[in-house]
């Protein structure tokens, strides 16, 4: 197991250093002379040129790659253009406040699609099975910003039971009930589309495996139907570890739609206002940061699959 | 075998001789939406980007405003017929790009020496590393807003999908008696690829392709929202929720038409491939 | 070990385990009902082995499944099944979730697919001894457990306790799977096709276990298999199935070496014996009907050799053409004219 877990971890090494060419490469064929967008339109070629050289600019690419890199390393992600505060602590504030999201969103994700993929699974062939199916349909189709704002609309706005906007109440707010409330919006809006794909792929696992041998051998042992959905269940774990995990790191990097349209302050929300600001350090880390939470979180499903099934730890 | 499970196996094996109903009405609606936007100029009552003021925020249902008006005072209905051209398109060309793209990535994985396969699989290892779309969102603002940068942009997120479907199918593939034989015979790899392996994996790649349609005109309609895909005033769906937007709390209904045009046509393409897959056989799985 | 039930004297006076009447199977499929298995009767004593063989589709497996009742509700099951004494087709659910793995065993065909394989081999035997409380508590049943390991020829109990299925090889696996079938001291061990996944080497020492045990536990035995070797190796009888039917019965040792029916004969016909000329093999002519296909007579008629214009019009009935022994061929067996 130990091994496992080492192997897993430096097999994720390569992939890391795979995601920072590809975004070291991104920044290189963005159109627009950096250095002349620095000082502006009219500073002199002299300066420019000096501007480069300080930079760096002026070296091959891999030897810029390195640097670039080792900075990168050191947790150094450079200032903000528009804020003028280092990337790295701006980024990692709002990933927290999207890590909140995208977990409630997960969970309600979780719950929902088990729900919707077990009965129709279970249930095939009758009424309570087709409409699992429709809903789940559904919910994968959904546009995330026109749901966001007509829960807003109607659940926000016209019952007046949830906040539309923000993470807190800005003049009474904080503590655990008001980001509850808060987060019921915006976690159910981002949940939609993980939870139709979960209900899915959690139905076509478990028709596989209710269709494999064992189940029915056991069934040739006496067990009960309750028993035998539990070692059932038991088995979609390690396929159910693997879905949880690419929903999670889709919601991640996906709950940017939400974000906006809820105006929670998370990853997302910053990266569109930094769009419109082109302030491209700050897309860059909150792309980085990202693709190494996703990175983080597949080791982790894959120890936890190996802990399930001895298969995968051979 | 024994003959237990005789019947269920032979109907299971069987590829299923018709496309489901379900599949053919989204055939249909999608078969019609086509058509409308297609005929827009003749449909649609009014000019889509030319609004007048003196109507603006017309309701639903308003004498020669069927679906109401904008803040700008232009004819909803004209907008949605003239923007679902953009929308679908920009639905359907990312895939297709990607699905081209990606088909040669994954046969070259697949039929490729394990030097090959390992650097294309790998190289998709790290972009599916990126959040797709965080990953399409920093493309198109890199690019710079316009509806080739957004289509680029998706173009990029879906190749890895796809490439590693049509490597797991070619894969699949590799041991099989038929593949023996034209290698044997002295069939180039090229050959093989073209006329053994592309019709046996292409089920599965348009099975899943159809469906990403669905999910691609939400996405791109997404990035409009956000000012990174199609500009304003072009009239686009994604666009026209985020014009609306601002009428969000006065007047939601109209906030509703596009919303709903972009759920119907995501509906229709992600059950035509639902349908699709069930008439090919092909199993849904994890990826 | 191919005694006829004559030379056991002992074992003829014991009880019927089990007793098959007028066994019919069918199956919905969409647009009507397929009869997998038609008016099939037999029965086993204790200490006895009945082999049912036959191709694939012949309605032996399906026959295996109807008695443990395991057929969902696509199924229809109609005649009479009793075992030791009860008579399954009328139970309950529970009560028949009782009896399986317990009274009536069954020993799958892939041992690899038929255990969990996320669970230790020992885990999941213990689990069926608590479910029939064969055992007191779990540690009786942890004993007992690698007691059964023990028994049937496991050589580390311990590690096979603590493995993985796939830890073990797939001679390894019909074992565990043979203990978990014999772990409740059952009155019957139905056996579908228990050597078929297997290599031949090892097939020997499984068929071998099985005599070793069923002397030793005096359980009925019904074995289901296409393989004639097996069933020359392990029958005391003999049920021979065609297209659902049983075509020939007998004790073993008589109906394989003089048999009654045309079909049997050419199964017999089909097999290499060292005494095989180069050539002499026949191979049955046209192939083995689907399951559920059905004959206005005889479903062999077509590929028999013996067929006469009667027997595509009339189905042959199965009647006694010896002491023991029955047969559903007129021709091969005619009866005196009435």
């Amino acid at each position: 197991m130990t091994l496992y877990l080492l192997k897993r971890l430096g097999s994720a090494i390569p992939i890391l250093i795979g995601v920072s060419i590809v975004v070291f490469i991104t920044i290189k064929i963005i159109p627009g002379d950096p250095v002349a967008s620095l000082l502006g339109p009219t500073s002199s070629p002299q300066a420019r040129a000096e501007l480069t050289a300080r930079l760096g600019l002026d070296q091959p690419l891999p030897i810029q790659y390195l640097s670039w890199g080792a900075h990168l390393f050191q947790g150094d992600l450079g200032d903000s253009i528009a804020k003028h505060v280092p990337v790295l602590s701006l980024v990692l504030d709002a990933f927290g406040n999207t890590l909140v999201l995208a977990t409630f969103a997960a969970v309600v994700a979780f719950v929902l699609g088990i729900l919707l993929g077990g009965v129709s699974a279970l249930r095939r062939g009758r009424v309570s099975a087709a409409i699992s199916n429709a809903i789940s349909l559904f919910s994968i189709s959904v546009p995330q910003y026109s749901i966001g704002l007509l829960l807003i609309i109607y659940l926000a706005t016209g019952a007046g039971l949830f906040p539309t906007a923000g993470m807190y109440d800005p003049i009474n707010g904080g503590g655990w009930g008001d980001l509850f409330l808060h987060l019921v919006l915006p976690g159910v809006t981002a949940a939609l589309v993980p939870a139709g794909i979960i209900a899915r792929m959690f139905r076509s696992c478990v028709i596989d495996v209710m269709s494999m041998d064992f189940i029915d051998a056991m069934r040739s042992r006496g067990l009960s139907e309750l028993r035998i959905l539990k070692h059932a269940f038991h088995n979609t774990l390690p396929t159910l570890m693997t879905i949880a995990g690419l929903q999670l790191g889709y919601l991640l990097g996906g709950v940017i739609f939400v974000e906006t349209v809820f105006s929670w302050p998370g990853l997302g929300l910053l990266v569109y206002q930094s769009i419109t600001q082109r302030d491209l350090p700050v897309i860059q880390a909150g792309v980085i940061v990202s693709a190494l939470a996703f990175v983080v979180i597949n080791v982790v499903v894959d120890v936890l699959q190996a802990a399930i099934d001895p298969r995968v730890r051979a | 075998m024994t003959a237990i499970a005789l019947p269920a196996v032979r109907t299971k094996r069987r590829r299923s001789r018709r496309l489901p109903v379900s599949a053919r009405i989204a055939a249909g609606v999608i078969g019609l939406v086509v058509v409308a936007v297609l005929l827009a100029p003749v449909l649609a009552p009014h000019n889509p980007t030319q609004g007048q003021l003196g109507e603006r925020l017309a309701g639903i249902g308003t004498a020669g405003h069927l679906l109401g008006t904008d803040g700008q005072g232009r004819d909803i209905l004209s907008r949605l017929l003239y923007g679902g051209r953009l929308s679908l398109l920009s639905g359907l060309i990312p895939v297709l790009v990607a699905a081209v793209i990606g088909t040669l990535l994954g046969l070259l994985a697949g039929l490729g020496n394990r030097f090959t396969n390992g650097a294309v699989m790998r190289t998709l290892d790290v972009f599916y590393a990126f959040p797709a779309v965080l990953l399409a969102i920093a493309i198109a603002a890199a690019l710079g807003s316009g509806a080739s940068n957004a289509i680029v942009a998706l173009s990029v997120i879906l190749i890895p999908p796809i490439a590693r479907i049509a490597e797991t199918e070619t894969a699949r593939l590799r041991g099989a008696d038929f593949m023996e034989a034209a290698r044997a015979s002295g069939a180039r790899t090229s050959s093989i690829a073209i006329r053994q392996v592309l019709p046996n994996i292409a089920p599965a790649i348009v099975v899943y392709c159809t469906a990403l349609i669905g999910l691609c005109i939400v996405y791109s309609a997404g990035l409009s929202y956000l000012g990174l895909g199609i500009a304003p005033p072009a009239p686009e769906w994604g666009v026209m929720i985020s014009d609306l937007q601002q009428y969000t709390f006065t007047k939601p209904e109209l906030l509703l038409m596009p919303a709903l045009a972009i759920l119907v046509a995501s509906v229709a393409f992600n059950v035509l491939g639902d349908g699709l897959g069930s008439y090919f056989n092909v199993r849904q799985e994890v990826r | 070990m191919s005694q006829t039930v004559q030379e056991i004297p002992a074992r003829v006076a014991s009880a019927e385990a089990l007793r098959v009447d007028d066994l019919a199977v069918s199956f919905a499929v969409h647009g009507g009902q397929v009869h997998a298995v038609r008016s099939v009767s037999f029965h086993v004593r204790a200490g006895q082995t009945l082999v049912l063989l036959g191709e694939s589709g012949s309605g032996k497996s399906v026959t295996a499944r109807a008695i443990m009742r395991l057929h969902g509700r696509r199924a229809k099951v109609t005649g009479r099944v009793e075992l030791s004494g009860r008579e399954v087709l009328a139970l309950s659910d529970p009560d028949v979730r009782a009896l399986r793995g317990s009274r009536i065993a069954l020993v799958p065909q892939d041992p690899t697919a038929a255990l969990d394989p996320l669970r230790r081999v020992g885990a999941q035997i213990t689990e069926v001894l608590l479910l029939h409380r064969a055992a007191p508590d779990k540690k009786a049943a942890q004993a007992r457990t690698r007691e059964l390991l023990r028994a049937v020829g496991i050589p580390d109990p311990e590690r096979a306790y603590r493995s993985f299925p796939h830890e073990m090889s797939g001679g390894m696996r019909q074992r565990v799977v043979i203990a978990m079938g014999i772990s409740c001291d059952p009155d019957v061990i139905i056996a579908d096709e228990p050597t078929t996944a297997l290599d031949v080497t090892v097939q020997a020492q499984i068929l071998d276990l099985f005599a070793e045990l069923q002397g030793r536990l005096n359980t009925a035995l019904l074995m289901v298999t296409h393989d004639v070797h097996v069933a020359a190796d392990v029958a005391d009888l003999v049920a021979v199935m065609y297209a659902g039917r049983i075509v020939e019965t007998g004790p073993a040792a008589d109906v394989l070496k003089t048999p009654r029916h045309p079909y049997t004969q050419a199964l017999l016909d089909a097999l290499p014996t060292p005494q095989t000329a180069r050539g002499e093999l026949h191979a049955i002519a046209g192939s083995p009907p689907v399951a559920g296909q059905e004959f206005p007579g005889c479903a062999f008629a077509d590929r028999c050799t013996h067929a006469l214009d009667t027997c595509r019009t009339a189905e042959p009935r199965l009647v006694e053409v010896a002491p023991g022994r029955r047969a559903a061929c007129p021709v091969l067996n005619p009866t005196e004219a009435p």
